[in-house]
């Protein structure tokens, strides 16, 4: 598993954030497992190894990358751009993005950013497969 | 400081169709349910307490043209920018001239896109030959823009006939500059022939940042540090929030403009008291723009690290103190 401790522009204590990444291939896709927050400090992080998975993606027979997001508290627009950045290279490398399982949070994040009318949302990984 | 809200409408002015208005007047029918008002205090107080914006009011349709009152009596008037809204302005500042305000305005031209200059033909003081109009943009061709406007292909009324003193001045990011009581200083933004932001603090500490017609590119979210230090700690920032951050990183990307999501994330960065949504879509309505609103407040809440951000959605005649 992977940790990104993000600084950023003030680099005090109390704005630290974490996020923990982790993939796995299950049923010939690439599944992402993304945990804790997606901010202005994490987004950078967050972005290199959606890039990676991205990569690992497109060298299964399914060509799909499923982001897991059961076990992220929330996500800023950073990281939601990181996301379209993401796609841009899955699209051509032919390779598709879910965002699966959203908490609460995330799915109104989601909702009211209209990233679930440009991304595929399904309610699960299995449904996602 | 007073900010006052003229012009609020991105693009192209609206107007609300005999339709939209009877079909506000319906919900306000059926709303109070039969019930009968005294006078009309009475039926104003039902308004304010039962009926929602959209239904009682509207965002507006002039565009972009926003005042800053530092409320001084002897200030000079400060006006953002010369949408359709500055025709209003213009009647509104000959009655304060008729009590007494001076006759002289400052303009800051965010950029000289038609939707933001195009109120200057209707403007009334510059055909008064006793007021001074002293045009700040961080754009050298100002004048050219608003001259060529007023050439007769498109204007009856040539730019010279104009009978007020009128006087260009070209500013540059990084500079404060001191002008009445106030500290402008401007940031160059991401839009077609570039844009520019505007930070204002009074001599209260008070600052209210105008930034409209400003992209964030995806692919230099790293650079967003600066933005969110131009907006720092101010107590309002107006901000172009046209579009759904997914429209704005795909079908209208490099429009030009941003949305509500980004410009929330920013102010957060940025530690500002109030955010005013700007710059609305011509094509959205007036129940579009609530309902905009509302899940801007809600993005807010999920998102919010510290202190509250206010998140206010200007409409024209919108007044804010700070």
């Amino acid at each position: 598993m992977c940790t990104f401790l993000g600084g950023g522009m003030q680099a005090d204590e109390d704005k630290e954030s974490t996020m923990q990444w982790q993939d796995e291939q299950r049923g010939g896709a690439i599944v992402a497992l993304p945990v804790g927050r997606v901010d202005e400090f994490t987004a950078q992080g967050f972005s290199a190894y959606l890039d990676a998975s991205v990569d690992k993606a497109a060298g299964t027979p399914s060509k799909a990358l499923i982001v897991d997001m059961a076990g992220l508290d929330y996500m800023s627009s950073r990281g939601l751009r990181s996301l379209t950045l993401a796609k841009r290279k899955a699209d051509g490398a032919g390779v598709t993005i879910t965002l699966a399982a959203p908490n609460g949070v995330m799915r109104e994040i989601l909702a009211i950013s209209r990233y679930d009318k440009i991304f595929a949302v399904s309610d699960s990984i299995d449904d996602a497969l | 400081m007073l900010v006052r809200f003229w012009g609020t409408r991105g693009s192209l002015a609206v107007a609300q169709t005999a339709k939209t208005v009877r079909d506000k007047v319906a919900h306000a029918l059926v709303t109070a349910g039969g019930r009968s008002f005294a006078d009309d205090a009475a039926a104003k107080a039902f308004i304010d307490a039962e009926l929602d914006f959209a239904t009682s009011g509207t965002y507006g349709g002039a565009t972009t043209c926003v005042e800053i009152d530092p409320a001084g009596e002897e200030s000079a008037f400060i006006v953002c920018d010369m949408g359709s809204g500055l025709r209003e302005f213009g009647i509104d500042a000959f009655r304060r001239m008729a009590e007494g305000h001076p006759r002289v305005f400052h303009f800051f031209l965010s950029h000289l896109h038609w939707d933001h200059i195009m109120g200057f033909p209707f403007f009334g003081p510059a055909f008064d030959p006793a007021s001074r109009i002293i045009i700040h943009s961080g754009h050298p061709d100002a004048e050219q823009a608003l001259r060529r406007q007023q050439e007769e292909i498109s204007f009856p009324v040539p730019f010279d006939w104009l009978r007020a003193k009128i006087e260009f001045s070209t500013l540059e990011p990084g500079i404060p500059y001191a002008i009445e009581d106030l500290t402008v200083e401007l940031m160059q933004q991401h839009h077609s022939h570039v844009s520019y932001g505007y930070r204002f603090t009074d001599s209260d500490g008070k600052v209210a940042v105008f930034s409209t017609d400003s992209e964030h590119k995806i692919e230099r979210m790293d650079g967003e540090a600066d933005v969110a230090f131009f907006f720092r700690d101010a107590d309002l920032v107006v901000c172009d929030t046209m579009y759904s951050l997914a429209d704005s990183v795909s079908m209208k990307e490099d429009w030009g403009h941003s949305s509500n999501i980004v410009a929330i994330d920013l102010c957060h960065e940025a530690a500002a008291k109030r955010l005013a949504l700007f710059h609305h879509e011509p094509t959205y309505s007036d129940e579009d723009l609530q309902r905009m609103h509302r899940e801007s407040i809600r993005y807010e809440e999920l998102t919010r690290e510290d202190n509250p951000l206010e998140v206010l959605c200007a409409y024209d005649g919108l007044e804010v103190r700070l």
